[in-house]
């Protein structure tokens, strides 16, 4: 088969579970033009590269319009859009702002205070699966778990779920780069429940204007932004950027995680014995099974070369990172699952700056949770290998992940 | 517990700062400023935020005679 092809096997639902061989074969050309102009890098050296060129845009207006073949390009009903697809200096403006609520160096302590409520949350969760032989990790767990945390985090109640579990499906459907399912009614879908939300958004945030709350929507409202440049529109749809990465992405990150420790029972063991590990481990885990697959929405801003090859101005770029974490002139023996690994300068949270916000957070939510799931299910095993996976291919996961489990340790 | 950042590889991601703020501190955005012999009690948040510097530019000698001359070192040397 002809490498033009590989975006479209790539997004081939067929090929959710076991992706890498087509990365492999990626691999093999550093700059694959696909039947639809889109090009896609999967060597490691090339990401890194381009991550961190200033010439590559994250911000899809650039794309040549006949080449649009972004699955979320067109205008978010009016709305702007978030920092995600933004370019420096607009970029930088919007997440230093959300940065000075999240981390160093204005809020130096809130990941680590949120850390301390997360053994609470996760405990609970386990208690309540007591008495059954088998779970869904990612219904029963994964799912409920991160919502719970980036909950608490922005100030969201955690008791308007039902509404918006079904926006951020909606809104990670959009996405979807397949080809299959009508992508057009998809970014309908996805832009109608992006603004649902940021109304929603809203209303949160007047709530907490003039009464903050230990919330990041109360520092995010009662900032002064007068002189940042930043709209105060432009807090609402970046906060819901945040919710809906805040969760759709940790889900798999835990759920693959799972899915691999118990492919790999000796690993398992080690952890369980010296849960000290287990950050390296989650390092191993973001190169081995990353939550997010590919950067879909790049765009040369003129023609770029790379390993010999021009990639011209204008047209859609995608970064399979995922591809890259498996690149052997860069990782020994790659698709070995080793939290030993030393040297593990992993692409699982994109890299340059649009390196992923969330990442700490991301890391020690996991942490936590796999230490505790691991210590307190009495020999897990899996009920299905591979498992019915979701079906979109770039924040790729499980769907279901049946466990069986002799008891409940306490 | 004794440890060393290699300001020459780190690049101001800040990973280390959200998880052990006690240890680690930026000075304004970009300059790292850190503890090099912190309390045992952080030890958790050091492990951590060692894992996930993207440069792996944190170093962490454990036990309390970390940066002696141990038995190792001189076998080696």
């Amino acid at each position: 088969m002809t490498t033009e092809t590989l975006l479209r096997r790539i997004t081939d639902y067929g090929n959710r579970a076991d992706p890498y061989p087509l990365y492999e074969e990626l691999r093999a050309t550093p700059v694959a033009r696909q039947e639809d102009g889109t090009r896609l890098v999967g060597t490691y050296r090339e990401i890194l590269h381009l991550l961190h060129d200033p010439r590559i845009s994250s911000d899809l207006r650039n794309r040549r319009h006949r080449e649009r073949a972004a699955p979320d390009d067109e205008d978010d009903q009016g709305l702007p859009p978030a920092f995600l697809k933004l370019d420096p200096p607009a970029h930088d403006r919007m997440r230093r702002l959300f940065m000075r609520h999240f981390g160093p160096p204005h809020s130096p302590r809130r990941v680590s205070a949120l850390g301390e409520e997360l053994p609470g949350i996760i405990t609970g969760l386990v208690d309540g699966l007591a008495g059954r032989n088998r779970i869904d990790v990612v219904d029963d767990f994964a799912y409920p778990f991160p919502v719970t945390v980036i909950c608490r985090l922005l100030g969201v109640p955690r008791e308007d779920e039902p509404r918006f579990h079904v926006w951020a499906d909606a809104v990670v459907a959009s996405i979807d780069p397949g080809p299959e399912e009508n992508p057009g009614e998809r970014r309908r879908a996805g832009q109608q429940a992006k603004a649902e939300m940021g109304l929603y958004m809203s209303g949160l945030m007047a709530d907490r204007r003039g009464s903050p709350r230990d919330d990041m929507l109360s520092g995010l409202v009662n900032d002064d932004i007068a002189d940042s440049g930043v709209e105060p529109v432009e807090l609402v749809t970046n906060s819901v950027l945040l919710f809906v990465a805040g969760h759709e992405t940790t889900v798999n990150l835990i759920a693959n995680g799972m899915l691999t420790l118990l492919r790999n029972p000796e690993v398992l063991a080690d952890l369980r014995a010296a849960p000290a590990a287990m950050p390296q481990a989650v390092e191993e885990l973001l190169r081995f099974e990353p939550p997010v697959h590919m950067l879909t929405q790049r765009t040369p801003l003129t023609d770029v070369e790379i390993a010999g090859v021009v990639i011209p101005e204008g047209v859609p770029l995608s970064l399979v990172l995922a591809s890259g974490n498996r690149d052997p002139q860069r990782f020994t023996d790659p698709d070995r699952f080793d939290p030993w690994r030393p040297d593990n300068q992993h692409l699982g949270f994109g890299g340059g700056v649009h390196g992923c916000f969330g990442a700490p957070l991301a890391r020690l939510e996991a942490q936590l949770a796999l230490t505790e799931l691991i210590r307190r299910l009495d020999s897990p095993r899996l009920a299905a290998d591979p498992p019915e996976y979701r079906r979109n291919p770039v924040l790729r996961g499980p769907r279901r992940l049946l466990v069986d489990f002799d008891g409940m340790r306490p | 517990m004794r440890l060393m950042v290699d300001l020459n590889r780190c690049q101001g991601y800040g990973q280390c700062v959200f998880l052990a703020p006690e240890v680690f501190s930026l000075h304004g955005e970009e300059a790292l400023l850190y503890d090099a012999a912190p309390d045992e009690g952080q030890i958790e948040r050091v492990r951590r935020a060692a894992a996930a510097c993207p440069v792996q530019a944190i170093l962490v000698e454990e036990g309390p005679r970390a940066g002696l001359d141990t038995e190792a070192d001189r076998d080696r040397a």
